[in-house]
């Protein structure tokens, strides 16, 4: 079903899946490209999540999605606002909200008072520059990388214009790890993990894939890390 | 988790391949040394370089400078390999 939400600079659409009552889990797609090559993955997940009796939330971030926001305005604040602002509509409902990101989208929840917060190869923010920095000059041989944080226009990245504040902010955010996060990541990644699962990262894919049997994996390991998180 | 042999690495290097270009696993098998990657694959245009090299750091636990990507470290899968296993090995 498609919902809204509201934030301190606005008001986006927001995907909710599975039960009104009980734990929420409020998702987020991972950044710029990769999440239009997720997106149909994700929607399995939540789906799968919903079939276990795991409700959910997929809210459109300003300035990507749906959102009428224009993507050279996105920063990096306003989406962590953004999802704030849709963590604190589920809590008003007087539910337990778990965060769930993938890949960059664990940089987004940093306002929000979660319960826990649940990633899937979660990357520093440096790592999302220097890729957008390389695609950027596989389309424009000769482009600066070093310049990508200082003062200027917007960057045409693959599409998209990227602010140069966005990139500065993503350059120094971390995903919040702790003793209440868990992280998967695929198997043959050498970066620490609580579990790794065997599967293909289709955030890499340049053709959008889906994988109905990884969604069930990791359903099942949401599912259950909620559990314990309720105990 | 870090690749511990040149073996392992070259597998890595082939899984790369294979997820990031949607190849089959069949047709990823079948790369030797010789199998020439840049120019020769379709599949490997300079945006799906940029893949490549990304997720071969998130495996191998690197960091590939960009003035060491050059057409000789992408020329064949052997050459790719080689620059891998002096990155994660060393």
């Amino acid at each position: 079903m498609i919902s809204s939400y509201d934030w301190a600079g606005g008001h986006e659409a927001m995907w909710r899946f599975g039960p009104d009552a009980g734990p929420v889990v409020l998702a987020a797609l991972p950044l710029f490209e990769e999440a239009n090559r997720t997106r149909a993955f994700l929607m399995t997940l939540l789906r799968a999540l919903a079939e276990r009796g795991v409700a959910s939330a997929l809210p459109d971030l300003p300035g990507s999605g749906e959102s009428l926001f224009p993507t050279e305005t996105a920063t990096l604040d306003r989406w962590r606002q953004a999802y704030d602002g849709a963590a604190t509509l589920l809590a008003g409902e007087g539910r337990r909200v778990h965060g769930l990101g993938i890949r960059g989208g664990a940089l987004v929840d940093s306002y929000a008072l979660l319960h826990s917060r649940w990633f899937l190869s979660p990357q520093p923010g440096q790592a999302v520059v220097r890729e957008l920095g390389r695609i950027w000059q596989a389309a424009e041989p000769g482009a600066d990388t070093g310049d990508m944080l200082g003062d200027g226009p917007p960057i045409p990245i693959a599409g998209n214009l990227v602010s140069r504040t966005l990139l500065g902010e993503l350059g120094g955010a971390l995903p919040m790890l702790g003793p209440s996060t868990r992280v998967l990541r695929i198997e043959g990644d050498s970066q620490p993990a609580d579990r790794w699962v065997p599967g293909s990262p289709l955030w890499r894919r340049v053709e959008p894939d889906n994988d109905p049997a990884l969604a069930a994996v990791l359903a099942d390991d949401i599912a259950d890390w909620i559990a314990s998180c309720a105990s | 988790m870090r690749p511990e042999g040149v073996s392992e690495v070259e597998d890595t290097v082939r899984a790369v391949l294979r997820d990031v270009l949607g190849l089959s696993g069949e047709r990823a098998a079948a790369f030797t040394e010789t199998t020439p990657l840049f120019g020769a694959l379709p599949e490997l245009d300079s945006l799906a370089v940029a893949g490549v090299l990304t997720e071969l750091e998130d495996r191998l636990g690197i960091l590939i400078e960009d003035d060491e990507v050059d057409g000789d470290m992408l020329e064949s899968f052997g050459s790719l390999t080689r620059y891998a296993v002096g990155k994660a090995l060393r």
